[in-house]
């Protein structure tokens, strides 16, 4: 067995645990994705959304309902908010073929922000779960339980939505309606209503999001803004359209952030979410793993 | 079966469909014949709601079907077939063909089943849709495309097709085989409005025909009489 320096050591512990927190980076990116296959647009107060899903979790665990209920609650909640920015948001302004719905969508993200400080309050708060305490060891790395959560929950979310997505007829409907809207309302699919489910289903994994970071973070209102910012770094690094890309983009996001957190100061945790997402938009604008769309004439 | 009163639509500016008023019978083979940019394909739209008409309306089965949108009209039973195709290309071709039968099929539970008597049909009717039934729709060449165009209409067991530019970038002896099959079709009962700017090849097909030049309609009439209407084919030799 190689012997590696303690050094080393405490850095590799940084990255893997930077790079578990990448997943649910990840699953944030993959609710924008899902949106913005369906109807060209994203939710800019996704960080909101995943910030109302820890409260509402927290809120529901504390009137006594197990937790995977609780989770289960949140997801609810999670789905109903994300149909009804859609509904109030997006589709006015995509109705008058403008970009207003960036606007808007941050707007009811600041809505939801300030009702959560009015009814939450401003304090961090611990997310209770069930996890057993201590940590698993891997070769002298230690993983939490709640950071293993993360992986395995965000992981399984989207293993689930991608196979709904392949083998049901809502699922093929959706992706018909990302492919070519008009043909798709040809078939007598609603696109509307797949646009809808989208964003349901977007929402609903946010929701769940809040529910496994919180156990490691803590959950406050100030989440919300700097999630939002890494989850669309890590969209617009991966590409809108690749599927999982957005692992790898979310872990290597996780990780970097973290180790730039140990080795130049905690200051300076949220610059790479920031650079990568510069650098990104500057050198491929299409992600570094999606596709070029070529058409066939 | 299907009444057009007076139909004006358009895109911007003027309107491309000026008052075009057409008839087509249960059971018949309808042909709108004209030019590139005549309004065909304009007319198709807003017949089937992909388009809002600016003016007049649609009958189907004597219910005034103007302004609904296009996956209620399709419900009814009144198909597009696009200009174009439009298959959805990341899909396979299966999928395609389940999407035909999209508003019969349960959103959630097992489809498969359910849609697997039509879907025997259509790789009857197409074998090479068959063979290539896993394939993305999007590597198909054009005319295995046109066929999957045709074969998701059909899984819709529409009562109306209309069919617009079947023959668009397709060689010869594709077309061929892409308008056998729409006589079988019309030989089997389908009712069919066909859009199509090869005069000679639709007015061969259909029963009556409208040509059409600048958005209205110039000439009307049983299509083996303008066949034999020499104005018809020195302006539409195709």
């Amino acid at each position: 067995m190689i012997i590696l320096d303690a050094k080393y050591i405490a850095l590799a512990q940084m990255a893997v645990g930077g790079g578990l927190m990448g997943m649910a980076y990840a699953l944030v990116a993959y609710g924008f994705q899902l949106t913005y296959a369906a109807g060209k647009a994203v939710n800019f107060g996704q960080g909101e959304l995943v910030m109302l899903g820890a409260f509402a979790g927290i809120s529901l665990a504390g009137t006594g309902l197990p937790y995977w209920v609780s989770v289960l609650g949140a997801m609810v909640a999670g789905a109903v908010l994300g149909w009804f920015v859609e509904r109030v948001a997006v589709r006015l302004a995509l109705k008058q073929h403008n970009e207003g719905w960036i606007l808007l969508t941050i707007i009811v993200g600041l809505f939801a922000l300030s009702s959560v400080e009015n009814i939450w309050g401003r304090d961090d708060r611990p997310f209770p779960a069930p996890w057993p305490a201590g940590a698993l060891d891997f070769f002298g790395i230690s993983v939490t339980w709640p950071e293993l959560a993360i992986a395995m929950g965000a992981m399984g979310i989207m293993t689930l939505v991608e196979l709904a997505k392949r083998y049901t007829m809502a699922g093929i409907a959706v992706q018909a309606v990302s492919a070519d809207p008009e043909a798709a309302e040809l078939c007598g699919v609603r696109s509307r209503s797949a646009i809808s489910l989208s964003w349901a289903v977007s929402g609903a994994a946010a929701a769940f999001a809040g529910t496994v970071i919180g156990p490691v973070t803590t959950v406050g209102p100030t989440m919300a803004a700097a999630l939002t910012l890494k989850a669309f770094s890590v969209a617009v690094v991966a590409g809108l359209d690749s599927g999982f890309g957005l692992v790898i983009a979310g872990i290597a996001l996780g990780a970097v952030e973290n180790l730039s957190g140990y080795v130049l100061g905690s200051g300076w945790r949220e610059a790479p979410g920031l650079i990568l997402l510069i650098l990104a938009l500057a050198l491929r604008p299409q992600g570094v793993f999606g596709k070029k769309i070529i058409r066939k004439v | 079966m299907l009444n057009v009163e007076n139909l004006r639509a358009g895109y911007s500016g003027d309107d491309a469909v000026r008052g075009i008023s057409l008839e087509v019978a249960e059971g018949s083979c309808v042909a709108l014949v004209g030019a590139n940019g005549a309004g065909k394909s304009t007319l198709a739209k807003a017949l089937c709601g992909l388009l809002i008409p600016r003016g007049g309306r649609v009958f189907f089965d004597g219910k005034e079907i103007t302004g609904l949108p296009a996956s209620e009209v399709a419900r009814r039973g009144l198909c597009l077939c696009p200009e174009g195709r439009r298959v959805f290309g990341p899909l396979t071709v299966e999928e395609n063909l389940f999407l035909g039968a999209y508003p019969r099929l349960p959103s959630f539970g097992p489809f498969r089943r359910a849609a697997s008597g039509d879907l025997k049909r259509i790789y009857r009717m197409f074998p090479r849709l068959g063979e290539r039934r896993l394939q993305q729709a999007g590597s198909l060449s054009g005319g295995e495309q046109q066929m999957l165009a045709i074969g998701r209409v059909l899984m819709a067991r529409p009562r109306f097709m209309v069919l617009d530019e079947p023959s668009m970038g397709l060689a010869p002896v594709v077309v061929k085989e892409v308008f056998e099959a729409i006589r079988s079709l019309h030989a089997s009962g389908m009712t069919i409005l066909l859009s199509e700017q090869f005069a000679k090849i639709a007015l061969a097909l259909s029963d009556r025909a409208y040509i059409i030049e600048r958005g209205s309609v110039v000439l009307e009439g049983a299509s083996k009489g303008l066949a034999k209407n020499p104005a018809v084919m020195a302006a539409y030799l195709g």
